[in-house]
């Protein structure tokens, strides 16, 4: 099957399939940003249990692998009455495993800040808030710019476990499966997909590397 | 980043705190302990109402024969890493110096192919070495179909990691080695690499973490890994919420000994961890 065969029959499909990745990865993203705050938060308060509850979520979630959790929440969660719809289940899936790492990304934000900087700010007599807004959070926010960059591909390349449930319309991975199990797409049918990845992979590290340059700390 | 480390920085954020704040910090710890608790209370009762605490569904776990069945399993996800994870070591190392060789065609070619296995999903590869080598008429084991995405997929990251590596040896040295003579084979050969390997081995026991979540979509290619072991155990059993749940704390558990098995040898050997 040549490309221009390929693209007139399926051309539409990995069109949708593109869309349905980036729509996937956009949403995942914004909701990985909020909850790897919360977790930051709760794993920084000085409540223990919330400490606690926050290194488990992390470590729970870091070392699971996407297809167990995807598999848990399409088709355990059912049976305790918890039923999401397909897309729903994709989503979640991304923003549990990517906000563990987003937590991860912000907590070696602040260690990079060091403990010196901390006691001159007290020393200057900023209060708690004063240090979180003005020395933590500005740092820690312009450090995480380049891990934070490779977490939305990462994120991205996550959402290709919508392939794995019956997505309705199917993102890029699943296409390509649903072309090779119709027609024998070869390789080009996996290029295509492929290359929307890498493009799209290729962009992102572009502007992230952008913004890193532009607000980076020199140390 | 050490566990200290990170503890001193969460406790620097605060000052020591008076009787006020103390009490404070109490009654907020309370309050977070009886949340939490309310929670995990919460799961438990979803878990009791919707039946799922019955014996029928657990008990499969106090038979030999699971555990022997779900061992058979592990033993092939842990081929397939292994397998996996030394062809992408050799295959990463080759793309490290590819790219860094000064050739400028090679070193143009080792980078695109380095951001290629890095940007494209490893279930996507998979899918490839399930239909591709089919249509074009050859038969490739199953565990073949599996080892070989997977492994690809890692080399891209851990050209990266070697890349890291060797930046991180000093300039200097690289200097010193091309004054007194020796070719930039051999510099790369005995004075850069044997260094930057030592720097990227925390690192490089961390991607199997990668590599082991990977092989999980065995069932893809009807390998017989845990993950697909243990589908097999709940069409028999018909207890799909207990053994997904056991299967993924087990995955969890590894992963878990993993990274810290990389964190106690960065340690050990006092490099910090490259990424």
């Amino acid at each position: 099957m040549g490309l221009s065969e390929l693209l007139s029959t399926y051309g539409e499909k990995y069109l949708q399939g593109l869309l349905a990745t980036w729509s996937m990865t956009a949403v995942s993203f914004v909701f990985v940003m909020m909850l790897a705050v919360l977790v930051t938060v709760a794993r920084v308060s000085p409540y223990r249990p919330l400490r606690v509850v926050g290194d488990l979520y992390v470590q729970v979630f870091r070392n699971i692998p996407g297809v167990a959790l995807l598999i848990i929440i399409a088709y355990a969660l059912p049976e305790l009455r918890i039923v999401l719809d397909w897309r729903t289940c994709v989503i979640v899936t991304t923003i549990l495993l990517g906000s563990a790492f987003g937590s991860e990304n912000f907590m070696s934000g602040i260690n990079t800040i060091g403990v010196g900087q901390i006691e001159a700010a007290r020393s200057l007599g900023l209060t708690f808030t004063q240090i979180i807004r003005r020395v933590v959070i500005p740092q820690a926010l312009r450090t995480t710019v380049l891990p934070m960059t490779n977490l939305l591909i990462a994120v991205m390349l996550t959402t290709a476990l919508g392939s794995q449930v019956p997505l309705s319309p199917q993102e890029l991975t699943g296409v390509v499966s649903y072309v090779n199990t119709r027609a024998t797409g070869g390789i080009l049918a996996f290029l295509v997909s492929a290359l929307c990845y890498v493009g799209t992979a290729f962009v992102i590290s572009l502007v992230g590397n952008r913004i890193d340059r532009k607000v980076r700390i020199l140390r | 980043m050490s566990a200290a480390r990170t503890l001193s920085m969460r406790d620097a954020l605060y000052e020591a705190p008076g009787p006020r704040t103390r009490r404070r910090v109490r009654i907020g710890t309370a309050v977070s302990a009886v949340v939490v608790l309310l929670a995990i209370a919460a799961v438990v009762r979803q878990f009791w109402v919707t039946g799922q605490l019955a014996p029928r569904y657990w008990s499969l776990f106090l038979q030999w024969t699971t555990w022997r069945f779900l061992g058979q399993g592990l033993l092939g996800t842990v081929a397939v890493a292994l397998t996996a994870g030394a062809i992408a070591l050799v295959l990463g190392l080759v793309l490290m110096l590819g790219r860094t060789s000064g050739v400028r065609p090679l070193a143009a070619l080792c980078r695109v192919v380095t951001d290629f296995f890095r940007g494209v999903p490893s279930l996507l590869l998979i899918y490839f070495f399930f239909f591709v080598p089919a249509q074009l008429g050859l038969k490739l084991p199953s565990f073949w179909m599996l080892t070989l995405p997977v492994a690809l997929a890692a080399s891209g990251v851990l050209a990266e990691v070697f890349r890291a590596g060797v930046n991180a040896v000093p300039r200097g040295q690289v200097e010193a080695a091309l004054s007194i003579g020796l070719s930039r084979g051999k510099t790369m050969r005995k004075i850069v690499l044997p260094q930057a390997v030592r720097y990227v081995i925390p690192s490089l026991i961390a991607q199997l973490v990668v590599v082991v979540k990977d092989t999980t979509v065995a069932y893809v290619v009807s390998y017989p890994d845990l993950m697909q072991n243990a589908r097999v155990l709940i069409t028999s059993y018909d207890a799909l919420v207990s053994l997904y749940l056991v299967i993924a704390v087990i995955y969890i558990l590894i992963n878990y000994a993993i990274n810290k098995a990389s964190v106690a040898v960065a340690n050990r050997t006092g490099v910090k961890i490259v990424r």
